[in-house]
């Protein structure tokens, strides 16, 4: 057996696109010949430059170039190298051409058995020879020109198409990142604004921060009033918004502005000419307008105005900037909502406050005067009657007529005449009375001329001014003076509770070891501790069935802080602000004068003291009274 | 003779309006909380055409409280359903008005012009 020795076997460059014909070639010829493939006639020509094979096959069916213009330039490449073109083309003409481009065979498919032989010819040299050689070469030439410049046809058909699409791609970019711009800019404007809470600083700040985003020349801020007849300038940007606004500059809700029509359809208007734009109204404050668009303020289907940008250039604004610009204006719109809101919510407050002021003031006004009432009912009652008495007594002593005058008896006798004559022109009926007195039995006659009824009567009346008198001044007056010392709040407590006289049991008390005396005015601040029990204990009455106040005191820093708490029906929070401004508790009787919560607190808070409350309803009420300390003297 | 029990727990107002009472020629009862008055006119029951009684004061458990004076004014009631009765009081309350009247009261008087107070007795007594 003869060994071949591959290295030295002819390369044959096969260039086909067709896997099949690929196969069957290598089959028929790779026993003796090395079989090179490619499957494109560009990949090939790199191939062969490479390899320099000793022949190549090339079929007239390929991508990109035909057969023949690969050979053509095969055969530049390499002119040394035999090239055989294999075809389908059965066409008359197809072997010539295939020959005058270069080629030095041709097999015609389908490979039959002679396709060895054939292959070994061309190898050895074979060439085939045209005839009319010139003839074919032009032909193929042409073909060559012709499939050249309609290459370069669909080239530069390419190339345009190419520039218009670039052209297209570099418009639509500009657009999109305007577009992109404009809504980053409304989004930061919209997201700034919606913070902003205060209406005016609102306005301001959103014509201001819009002029500027898009460097427009004016923008303006209108707001509906309350008939919705107008639009009114609230914001205007510069100079010009200035002078607008200083002139209550408004307009009309009607179709005959831009601002008034974009509120009456809440649509936006745009106007790319304004100086030809029929609804503009020309504004001789801003000359240099010459775009313009309007913009509704809507929120939940209600405009509340319009926002106005302006600009120096023509058509400064598009259909699509719309989009951005309402997203940012219903944003804008939205703020202005609330801000209004917030306006109408604390003149709601401030109202609602005031009332309450009112109410609060009102209840304690009554229950003051009510008291009041009730302490002076006794003195016109006692009055009266000390009047009649004094009638009576009056017609007696007027009766002083002894029988001589002497210089012991002249003053009486004067004194009972100046009566005599002063009760008579005061209108005091003497005479009657003495008839009345002469008609009556000794028991009536007693009453009616009882000094000790006489002067009882004047304590009633003296009594109860000065009940109304010490109240006052305890609240208001001199006796606000306090006489500080050094207190035992446990000791004055415990003396309350024991004088209050409530069930045994009630009350438990817990006092801290170190607890410091307070220095405080005893009589204000007895009131207080016996006001808060008193409260506790009234509010427990018939209603908790295990009622209990808990007294704790201790030192808290520089105070004393007694608390008081209760397991009673507790105090809802509605009513907490209200107990402090109430008057008067009780009218009297045998717990102290009933000061109330108010006067409680104004006496802790002059001693520098606190007083805080902690309750919830169902859960009791604990009072905590801060007290200033005594200062410990050193023994 | 017309005999009135008082009930009133603020000393100067008990003696002042009894006087008053006395002066228009009626004869008097006074207590001064809702133990000694429901007492007071258990031994008195017979000769009492006419009671008016404090809202607030000292009641059946001796202590001070707020409307003690419906609770007397129902012990009344029991003892003598017939008996009238006038609920007194300091304060303009309207509730608590209601609630004397459903009780039984015959008529709710604010304190002020101690004529006005006989004045309503009169009324009541005549009609």
């Amino acid at each position: 057996m003869t060994h071949i020795d591959p290295r030295r076997l002819p390369q044959i460059l096969y260039i086909d696109r067709n896997d099949e014909t690929r196969a069957l070639v290598r089959r028929l010829l790779s026993h003796k010949y090395i079989i090179l493939e490619a499957t494109d006639p560009l990949d090939g020509l790199q191939l062969a430059e490479e390899t320099h094979p000793n022949l190549i096959l090339v079929d007239n069916n390929l991508p990109h170039i035909t057969g023949s213009e690969a050979t053509t330039r095969l055969r530049k490449m390499l002119p040394k190298t035999p090239i055989v073109i294999i075809s389908a083309d059965l066409a008359p003409g197809s072997r010539e051409r295939a020959l005058a481009a270069g080629a030095i065979g041709f097999i015609a498919k389908p490979i039959d058995a002679d396709f060895e032989d054939q292959m070994d010819a061309y190898l050895n040299g074979k060439i085939e020879v045209l005839e009319d050689a010139e003839k074919h070469l032009l032909i193929y030439q042409q073909e060559l020109v012709e499939r050249l410049e309609g290459n370069t046809r669909q080239l530069t058909a390419t190339v345009d198409k190419n520039k218009h699409l670039l052209q297209q791609n570099e418009r639509m970019f500009s657009m999109l990142e305007r577009r992109h711009k404009l809504l980053e800019t409304a989004a930061r404007v919209g997201q700034v604004v919606t913070s902003i809470l205060d209406l005016d600083e609102l306005l301001k700040y959103t014509v201001n921060i819009i002029r500027d985003e898009f460097e427009l020349y004016y923008s303006g801020i209108f707001l509906v009033s309350d008939d919705e007849q107008w639009a009114i300038l609230r914001a205007g940007y510069g100079e010009a918004g200035k002078k607008m606004m200083a002139q209550n500059y408004r307009l009309r809700v009607d179709e005959k502005s831009m601002i008034g029509n974009s509120i009456l359809s809440q649509h936006a208007r745009i106007a790319l000419d304004a100086v030809g734009e029929e609804s503009r109204f020309k504004n001789p404050f801003l000359p240099d307008t010459r775009s313009e668009m309007a913009l509704p303020l809507v929120v939940k289907r209600r405009a509340l105005g319009a926002l106005t940008v302006q600009s120096k250039h023509l058509n400064a604004f598009t259909e699509e900037d719309i989009t951005s610009l309402q997203a940012m204006a219903d944003q804008v719109a939205v703020a202005i909502n609330n801000a209004q809101l917030m306006l109408k919510l604390e003149d709601a407050t401030s109202e609602l406050v005031r009332t309450k002021t009112f109410e609060a003031i009102a209840t304690a006004t009554g229950e003051a005067i009510h008291w009041v009432g009730n302490k002076a009912a006794p003195i016109p009652g006692s009055v009266k009657r000390v009047r009649e008495d004094l009638t009576y007594i009056f017609a007696i002593a007027a009766q002083f007529a002894p029988r001589e005058a002497n210089p012991q008896n002249e003053a009486l006798i004067a004194a009972a005449q100046i009566i005599k004559e002063e009760a008579q022109e005061k209108g005091l009926d003497l005479e009657k009375a003495l008839k009345e007195m002469s008609a009556m039995k000794l028991n009536q006659l007693r009453a009616l001329v009882s000094v000790e009824s006489l002067l009882e009567d004047l304590d009633i009346a003296s009594n109860s001014a000065e009940t109304i008198l010490s109240i006052k001044e305890g609240l208001i007056g001199p006796a606000r003076q306090r006489t500080d010392a050094s207190v035992s709040l446990r000791e004055m407590i415990t003396d309350t509770v024991a004088n209050m006289g409530l069930p045994e049991g009630v009350v438990e008390m817990e006092w801290a070891d170190d607890l410091p005396n307070a220095f405080v005015d005893a009589r204000q601040v007895e009131q207080v501790f016996n006001n808060l029990i008193k409260n506790g204990w009234e509010a427990m009455l018939n209603v908790t069935p295990d009622p209990k106040i808990y007294v704790h005191g201790r030192r808290d820093d520089n105070f004393v802080l007694v608390t008081i708490k209760d397991n009673g029906p507790g105090i809802p929070k509605n009513i907490q602000e209200k107990i402090w401004v109430s008057f008067f508790t009780t009218k009297g009787g045998s717990g102290g004068t009933g000061l109330g919560l108010s006067s409680v607190m104004q006496i802790v808070d002059q001693h520098g003291g606190s007083i805080s409350l902690e309750s919830e309803e169902g859960a009791g009420a604990m009072f905590s009274v801060r007290l200033p300390a005594a200062k410990q003297v050193e023994s | 003779m017309t005999t009135v029990l008082l009930v009133d727990d603020e000393r100067l107002i008990l003696r002042s309006l009894e006087k008053t009472l006395l002066r228009a020629g009626f004869d008097v009862i006074t207590a001064s909380d809702c133990k000694s008055g429901s007492a007071t006119f258990a031994q008195n029951a017979s000769a009492v055409n006419i009671a008016v009684l404090d809202l607030n004061m000292p009641g059946f458990e001796g202590i001070p409280k707020t409307g003690a004076g419906l609770d007397l004014l129902g012990d009344l009631k029991k003892q003598s359903p017939a008996l009238p009765v006038i609920i007194l009081t300091a304060y303009d309350e309207v509730n608590k008005a209601k609630e004397a009247v459903s009780g039984g009261a015959n008529a709710f008087f604010v304190k002020g012009r101690e004529q006005g107070l006989v004045e309503l007795i009169q009324k009541i007594l005549q009609g």
